[in-house]
């Protein structure tokens, strides 16, 4: 393989985690719920899904399966606990968000101790090994770069077109988005603001729960305290570059992804600049991106306000 | 005055002791004895006179970084980046510290303010970018704050691992230690108590006079009480939000610098334990008052300190003490008192 097609190959890997949680992020925030703390909820994800398979390892097949779904289901439970407190309570979003973070920060870290200790997580967990699509990866160039990861990576990218569908050309996907623009508008036609929210964050904590597997259970089977690392907000970056629509969404996690991964070659270069300017590249990335691409009044018009049917 | 304080005591304590039941029984399902973690937190913050000392000492970044965030969310500033602007608060100091320190007299009373002042425009400006791109690109403070969090941690690691400020050995990822005579002094001998201390307290008394005695305080709660209205009635939006994102940004910009000189005395890459984000539980448990957030800050303290203790005697990593914050920080919101303050545009 060389290094184009290694560049290209790892650019969707990187980007995978980061589109997954974004996608979930789109339609939370098109239905006008700003929800910060999917960096916790993959976090939770990450943690629970690697804990999953490792205690289903005699699977072997279907352990890391039942990993993705253990990740998925604690981001969505997870999720459940922002419901409580932004829809019920009407609490402040980005506080919310916070103290999610703040939660799967300590939690993770509490039960890592507890069940790992000090010796780090097990090499022998089972994971999602790259898979060879049949045919297509045989197709020079484009069978190396493309058709030839692990499954989940096939099905995010499988989701860009199906999330488009559902926001714009489904009954529902209108209802979402009048949700974050006149949630006033939308419930006078009988429609339940409340309940098409909490569904959407309970949908955006799930992807990023399942993003947070990805990134503990794909090609390498590890979690270490802390190892989104900034993930999840750079999710929502992508949510403010992609203008909330999931295909443009699906590019600029591309263009994260390509960071990532260019990151990692430089440092293999050996090229004499510090690791640490790599890293800081896409939060500088989204801050660029941010100033001088997206405009004001872009977002939807009630995202980040609580909803009070009595008012 | 007397009976909004009683309420806020009783409001406080009811969301304190439901948080530590919570908090417990996620011990619990952990697999640990929550009674005798709270024992050994509790002895350990408060137990011992040396205890005690550490707990007011380590209240300090909390109540400098929870200022920061009290008098931003006053003027309806979603500043999530104290955390960045301690940091670079710390930065600016150091720098000084270990470099410009060199060239003074080696006078503490001109050095000691001099580092502070580099302190306050490092954390002030840090502060002032997501402002200024706030107004003039509306780009959301939210997510720009968050973002130049990152940049800040990966900056400090840049300077001490491989950078200009590491120490001159380059052993370790950490600066060489600051000048003695830029050096916090001490109070009491036998313990890490420094003045640190009383600056805090002394900036969250001159806020509360600024916040609710001045015209200046008077506009900032105007615009953080809704943008409309305090334009209506002539107020500048634009040069207010600017003002509080660098006096916001300063702020934890001293917090960074005061902890630095008087305890790390070199900067490492891992110097904030995310003193900016609990500085959002700790400011919002105060109900966004800079003269209540000094007990707050003691509380979240004593957490730290307690959960130190924990650690060391029954092995619960000391992260317990964020899920403990976060807990705390969702009962702040689920209390309906705190409705009062989450008005914004």
């Amino acid at each position: 393989m060389d290094l184009l097609e290694e560049i290209i190959a790892s650019t969707l890997r990187g980007a995978t985690p980061l589109l997954l949680a974004a996608l979930g992020e789109v339609i939370s925030q098109r239905a006008g719920v700003i929800n910060i703390g999917i960096e916790g909820m993959m976090l939770i994800g990450a943690f629970f899904g690697l804990v999953a398979s490792y205690y289903a390892a005699e699977l072997i097949f279907f352990a890391p399966w039942i990993g993705l779904f253990v990740a998925g289901l604690s981001g969505l439970i997870t999720a459940g606990i922002f419901v409580v407190f932004a829809i019920k309570l009407r609490g402040d979003q980005v506080v919310i968000g916070t103290a999610i973070t703040l939660l799967a920060l300590g939690l993770t870290e509490v039960l890592y101790q507890r069940i790992f200790g000090g010796t780090g997580t097990p090499h022998n967990i089972p994971y999602f090994q790259k898979i060879d699509l049949p045919l297509l990866s045989q197709i020079p160039f484009l069978g190396n770069t493309l058709f030839s990861h692990n499954i989940i990576v096939f099905f995010t990218f499988l989701l860009v077109p199906c999330i488009y569908y559902y926001l714009y050309h489904t009954q529902q996907g209108l209802r979402v988005r009048a949700c974050g623009e006149h949630p006033k508008a939308i419930s006078t036609v009988g429609s339940n603001v409340s309940l098409i929210r909490t569904i959407c964050i309970l949908f955006a904590g799930t992807m990023a729960g399942i993003g947070g597997g990805y990134l503990s259970l794909a090609d390498v089977p590890i979690f270490t305290p802390n190892m989104t690392a900034g993930r999840g907000f750079i999710a929502l970056a992508i949510v403010i570059f992609g203008k909330w629509h999931p295909v443009k969404a699906c590019a600029a996690a591309l263009l994260f992804g390509l960071g990532f991964a260019l990151d990692a070659r430089f440092q293999a270069f050996g090229w004499n600049v510090q690791y640490q300017w790599f890293l800081m590249l896409p939060f500088v990335l989204c801050l660029i991106v941010m100033s001088g691409f997206v405009g004001r009044s872009e977002a939807p018009l009630a995202l980040g306000k609580p909803y009070d049917p009595s008012e | 005055m007397q009976s909004t304080f009683n309420r806020w005591i009783i409001t406080s304590a009811l969301i304190l002791s439901a948080a530590f039941l919570t908090n417990g029984i996620v011990l619990v399902l952990c697999g640990y004895n929550p009674i005798q973690a709270y024992a050994t937190g509790i002895t350990g913050a408060f137990g011992t006179a040396h205890g005690l000392g550490e707990t007011l000492v380590k209240s300090i970044p909390f109540l400098m970084t929870g200022l920061s965030v009290a008098i931003a969310f006053r003027c309806g500033i979603w500043n999530i980046g104290a955390e960045g602007q301690f940091l670079i608060g710390a930065l600016a100091a150091t720098w000084f510290g270990t470099k410009a320190a060199y060239l003074l007299p080696n006078i503490p009373w001109i050095a000691i303010p001099l580092c502070m002042t580099i302190a306050i425009l490092g954390g002030g400006i840090w502060g002032a970018i997501p402002g200024i791109l706030k107004i003039t690109r509306g780009v959301n403070e939210v997510i720009s704050t968050i973002m130049l969090n990152y940049v800040a941690l990966y900056l400090v690691s840049a300077m001490v691992d491989g950078g200009p400020l590491q120490e001159i050995s380059r052993t370790g990822p950490q600066s060489d230690p600051i000048a003695k005579w830029v050096f916090l002094p001490r109070i009491f001998p036998s313990s890490r108590i420094h003045i640190g201390i009383l600056i805090a307290i002394l900036l969250a008394i001159i806020l509360t006079f600024v916040l609710f005695r001045t015209s200046f305080g008077y506009q900032i709660r105007a615009v953080g009480e809704g943008t409309s209205a305090a334009e209506a009635s002539g107020i500048s939006i634009t040069l207010n939000t600017l003002r509080v994102f660098f006096i916001s940004g300063a702020l934890a910009g001293i917090g960074g610098a005061i902890e630095l000189m008087a305890l790390a005395p070199q900067l490492t890459t891992t110097f904030s334990p995310g003193y900016g984000y609990t500085a959002i539980a700790v400011a919002l448990l105060a109900k966004l008052h800079p003269l209540v957030t000094i007990a707050s800050s003691l509380l979240f303290g004593a957490l730290t300190m307690g959960s130190y203790a924990m650690q060391l005697n029954i092995g619960i990593s000391n992260k317990v003490t964020w899920m403990m914050q976060a807990i705390i920080l969702l009962f702040v919101i689920g209390s309906s008192s705190f409705k009062l303050f989450t008005k914004r545009e």
